[in-house]
């Protein structure tokens, strides 16, 4: 059975939609058992391991092979990743208030693909994906915020 | 001019705040790139973690003390991190044939799915703001799903018209 590529959409943004946000919910789950801080370094190694096992074992029962181009890129992408999550822990470290940080980070992450999309990639879009992006970027700053 | 330390303390968190929104618009822009070099979406994913995962386990290594996890951490890690790569393998799929704005606005948003467990789970308060985030959150999502609808219904049109 093929599906369109609008249905395939739809069904990515769901498969984000409940995965994504549920990734990091774990880390919840160790602070409500009260572990120590330096837990956070083993349990994200498994995290990582497990994601990787996760992709990495149905790609190979497809015989897809990696290449050097994905692995350059994945690891610029791992660095960025990793900068990211370093950059916000020292801000939280600095004092600021985790309402400041998350919001400032997160929106401002969305601002620069905003920018990037439309200067660099080109990507055109309708009036009302623009204003449901705008009403999305207020979402992520109020979630962040309270 | 000497300036309090309080308040340098203040501007190198902001800055930080900056290259944090930086790093992640990053990502999403290089995840772009790699999806305009044909990169395999599952490789990268692989990739990704893969690099991750080593630079933890250095850390980890490098701990002063040993850290005992028990089996219910590990498989509450195990959990988790097979959502974060299914996550990530949608978005690197989707920017295939949609935005990569979209696609990474979709990827925040979905912060209010633990929120809203976490408002069920720890009989955490439900506020005012969080109603007025969610209810913005939903309003945004079906804007962007009907923005996609008449993307798409546009595109089906000029492909008929052609050259």
């Amino acid at each position: 059975m093929k599906i369109s590529n609008k249905v395939l959409w739809l069904l990515l943004m769901l498969v984000i939609l409940l995965t994504n946000g549920m990734s990091s919910f774990g880390l919840r789950v160790l602070s409500g058992w009260g572990l120590p801080a330096d837990i956070k370094f083993p349990y994200l190694t498994i995290w990582y391991t497990a994601g990787f096992a996760c992709i990495g074992i149905p790609m190979l029962l497809r015989g897809v092979r990696g290449d050097a181009k994905s692995a350059g890129w994945s690891a610029l992408m791992a660095a960025l990743s990793i900068a990211g999550q370093v950059a916000m822990a020292n801000a939280l470290n600095s004092g600021l208030p985790g309402n400041v940080v998350f919001p400032v980070t997160i929106g401002g992450s969305i601002l620069v693909v905003a920018v990037a999309g439309r200067l660099f990639f080109s990507e055109k879009m309708h009036p009302l994906s623009w204003t449901g992006i705008a009403i999305g970027f207020v979402a992520v700053i109020l979630l962040g915020v309270s | 001019m000497a300036y309090p330390l309080g308040a340098l303390m203040i501007n190198a968190g902001l800055a930080m705040c900056l290259a944090g929104a930086l790093s992640f618009g990053m990502l999403a822009c290089v995840s772009k790139i790699a999806e305009r070099k044909k990169c395999d979406p599952s490789a990268l994913v692989v990739g990704l973690f893969g690099w991750a995962a080593l630079l933890m386990l250095l850390r980890t290594l490098t701990l002063a003390g040993s850290v005992r996890i028990s089996w219910r951490v590990v498989a509450v890690a195990i959990l988790f991190g097979i959502f974060a790569a299914v996550a990530t393998f949608a978005f690197q799929r989707s920017i295939e044939i949609g935005n990569v704005t979209v696609g990474w606005l979709i990827m925040n948003l979905s912060a209010g799915v633990p929120t809203l467990i976490s408002l069920w789970a720890y009989s955490e308060k439900f506020t005012l703001l969080k109603l007025i985030a969610f209810g913005l959150a939903g309003l945004s999502l079906c804007l962007l799903f009907q923005g996609n609808r008449l993307e798409a219904r546009e595109r089906e049109a000029s492909s008929r018209v052609g050259p």
